[in-house]
């Protein structure tokens, strides 16, 4: 007989093992939480550094410097015709108005000098005055002090990225601009202050008049069309498989189809929409319904996946208890189920949807990567979205670009937020306890 | 549709009288199946008009998936087949041509578990009616509520709070709702599934005042683990084991003098 025989512990005996485990029990509780915590601190400091970066950057975006002029309007130079049509006041002389209000302050001497004066302003001057003068035709004639963005470069210079020490060859501005700059400052010409054109503009080469405006509208409007597609295509569709589809092969394949789907890379979908709805139908590239058709596509599945789960959560007494009194499939479903179900599945939506918000690459292959200036008016303008704008913005050499493409992050990080916390409230809202 | 002939004409292991002179439900060789196996074996049996009968039974002996042939519950479940007939008013309902919304609003059902919409006490009553166009005014739906919660016998308590949710009550409060809710659409006959199971005493009891009530405008079949409450309420019980049905007979008989051994052994506690 040896002491390995098996045998019943008194309790004395067990609660003595017991104690002895139980302080490296502990220590093995007490390192799965230092682990945790190392884990959600490494996150934290990342998701930190990142929006550091991204608010130190992006903020000073949505401010630029500006120049104010004495600008004398001179009604037969402005508007040739006379007729203050659009055409007549782009015919008119607004640029060298402009420059001559310029010249009065710095006083260029020569050809050179006034080549490198006209390097201050920004080019989107005249049209700046030409928007004032369809305003109010009334300021034709007077000497009014307008405020015009400075060019890019002049921006850097102020901004202290383009430095005074770099020898004049290495800068992008010579030292004729440099003193002319200076002489604005000491007039107290120039100002710092929030941007005219990251709201409201569109996208321009000049980024010191570029904008996001257009981007924005054409994500707004590829959403839209995302959602009108993918929500009730992505619900019935959940429906089906949840209340219909008898349980066999067939819809078993198309269950797994679907979860597999969902983790299809995005860039597919854009092959699929190129060689579908170009391909095929003939559709025009660039617009934002081909984009959110694309979308559609991408977040089908994530929308029917959540709306099953939602489905499948609504209690059987509810189903039970309304079958039971007679109510007919569709009246269960329409009555009881969905209602229950739509917090879930408008979640899920929207996850769905914040994602699409964020894509790119599906909408790079559908050519919504052109550079369009026009701000789209409907779903079948040419347009372009915010994170292809952003994408675009980062290729971009101008130094003034790095600013503009944080601040169109910002804003695109702000929508995102927006949704989601949509996403929150309508869950609250919506959720009832039964 | 009538299969009369050799109605009564039936070999039936069941001990006791399955018959009725007043039949209601006729049920005549009734097997349930999901998929593979058998829950109901050979069930014949008659429901009387406005009579209370309870099946009772071991878990797992098939009453309560019985009680859900009734009114075609089942056919909610996809692996679930019902083989038999089942006739109402002579009229088989699981022919072809039978609509199963017709003929739940004809058999209402109240559940184990109190299972109010998460709506409001009056939206719960009046579903049933809405959904049937039972009234074409909303004094008649008022009426209809009223009505039905007053003989539900919730109507003193939750009159001035119609509109308040129906989750909101208690336990027993809930449950009587649902029984208002099912007699909203003035069914002939209530199924219920262990309606008492998930109350307290006091909520029981007043459960099985109520179902004494109804017992005498609608028949009532009532599954239940109690045989006190059996013994309370029925008039007639049915024992149900392993599938089949044992014995059915008169509440008193069955509890003083069970003809079966199985019977007897169940309601003197040493199977069950």
């Amino acid at each position: 007989m040896n002491n390995n025989k098996p045998k019943i512990l008194t309790a004395n005996e067990a609660s003595m093992i017991v104690e002895s485990s139980v302080i490296k029990r502990r220590k093995k509780d007490a390192r799965l939480k230092t682990y945790g915590r190392i884990a959600i601190g490494l996150a934290v400091s990342f998701l930190i550094f990142l929006f550091v970066s991204i608010f130190s950057k992006g903020i000073p975006g949505f401010f630029q410097y500006y120049v104010t002029l004495d600008v004398y309007l001179d009604r037969d130079r402005l508007d040739p015709k006379g007729d203050l049509s659009p055409e007549s006041l782009y015919n008119g002389d607004a640029r060298s108005i402009v420059l001559e209000s310029l010249y009065k302050v710095i006083n260029p001497k020569g050809r050179k000098e006034k080549k490198a004066a006209k390097k201050i302003i920004s080019t989107n001057a005249d049209v700046r005055i030409s928007k004032m003068v369809l305003d109010d035709p009334n300021i034709l004639g007077k000497t009014i002090p307008i405020t015009f963005a400075v060019d890019d470069d002049i921006d850097s210079f102020l901004r202290g990225y383009i430095k005074r020490e770099t020898p004049s060859s290495e800068r992008r501005i010579n030292d004729t601009v440099i003193k002319f700059v200076d002489k604005l400052s000491a007039e107290n010409k120039i100002s710092y202050k929030f941007s005219d054109y990251i709201l409201t503009g569109s996208a321009s080469r000049s980024p010191e008049i570029a904008g996001i405006k257009g981007a924005f509208i054409g994500s707004l409007l590829t959403l839209a069309v995302c959602f009108i597609i993918a929500f009730p295509l992505g619900v019935a569709t959940a429906v089906y498989l949840e209340e219909f589809a008898p349980k066999n092969r067939i819809t078993e394949i198309i269950e797994v189809n679907i979860n597999n789907l969902a983790a299809v890379p995005s860039v597919v979908f854009g092959i699929l929409g190129l060689a579908i709805f170009i391909g095929v139908f003939g559709m025009p590239r660039s617009i934002p319904l081909l984009g959110g058709m694309v979308l559609a596509l991408m977040t089908l599945p994530t929308i029917i996946i959540s709306s099953r789960a939602a489905i499948r959560a609504v209690p059987p007494s509810i189903k039970d208890a309304a079958y039971g009194i007679g109510a007919s499939k569709l009246q269960t479903i329409f009555h009881h189920v969905l209602p229950l179900a739509m917090p879930g599945m408008l979640t899920g939506t929207i996850i769905g949807m914040a994602q699409a918000l964020g894509e790119t690459a599906p909408l790079l292959m559908i050519g919504m990567v052109a550079f369009i200036v026009d701000i789209p008016g409907g779903v079948t303008d040419p347009g372009t979205v915010l994170p292809v704008q952003i994408f675009m913005w980062a290729d971009f050499a101008e130094r003034m670009f790095i600013q503009k493409t944080s601040s169109a992050i910002i804003v695109l990080l702000v929508f995102l937020i927006f949704m989601n916390a949509a996403a929150v409230i309508l869950r609250k809202k919506l959720e009832r306890r039964w | 549709m009538v299969i009369n002939s050799n109605i009564n004409n039936v070999k039936t292991k069941t001990i006791g009288e399955i018959f009725s002179k007043d039949p209601k439900i006729i049920c005549r060789h009734v097997d349930v199946f999901y998929g593979d196996k058998q829950a109901i074996k050979d069930v014949s049996i008659d429901i009387s008009s406005r009579e209370i009968i309870s099946f009772i039974g071991p878990s797992g002996c098939g009453k309560s998936t019985f009680l859900r042939c009734l009114n075609r519950m089942n056919d909610t479940i996809d692996t679930c087949k019902v083989k038999g007939t089942i006739l109402l008013d002579k009229d088989d309902i699981y022919d072809e041509k039978i609509d199963v919304v017709p003929l739940r609003a004809k058999i209402g059902m109240v559940f184990q578990k109190p299972n109010p919409f998460p709506k409001s006490i009056y939206e719960n009553v009046a579903y049933g009616p809405r959904i049937h166009g039972l009234s074409s005014s909303k004094e008649e739906l008022d009426f209809i509520v009223e009505n039905s919660l007053k003989d539900s016998g919730l109507w003193q308590e939750v009159k001035d709070r119609l509109n308040s949710p129906g989750t909101g009550l208690s336990g027993g409060q809930q449950q009587r709702l649902c029984i208002a809710r099912a007699i909203a659409v003035s069914p002939e006959i209530i199924l219920m599934d262990e309606p008492c199971s998930a109350l307290d005493p006091i909520a029981t009891a007043k459960i099985e005042e109520l179902i004494n009530q109804l017992g005498k405008n609608y028949s009532i079949v009532i599954v239940t683990h109690s045989m006190q409450q059996a013994a309370r309420i029925s008039q007639r019980t049915a024992y149900f084991h392993l599938g089949e049905l044992i014995e059915v007979g008169e509440t008193k008989k069955i509890f003083t003098r069970p003809k079966d051994k199985q019977t007897e052994a169940y309601i003197s506690g040493r199977i069950g």
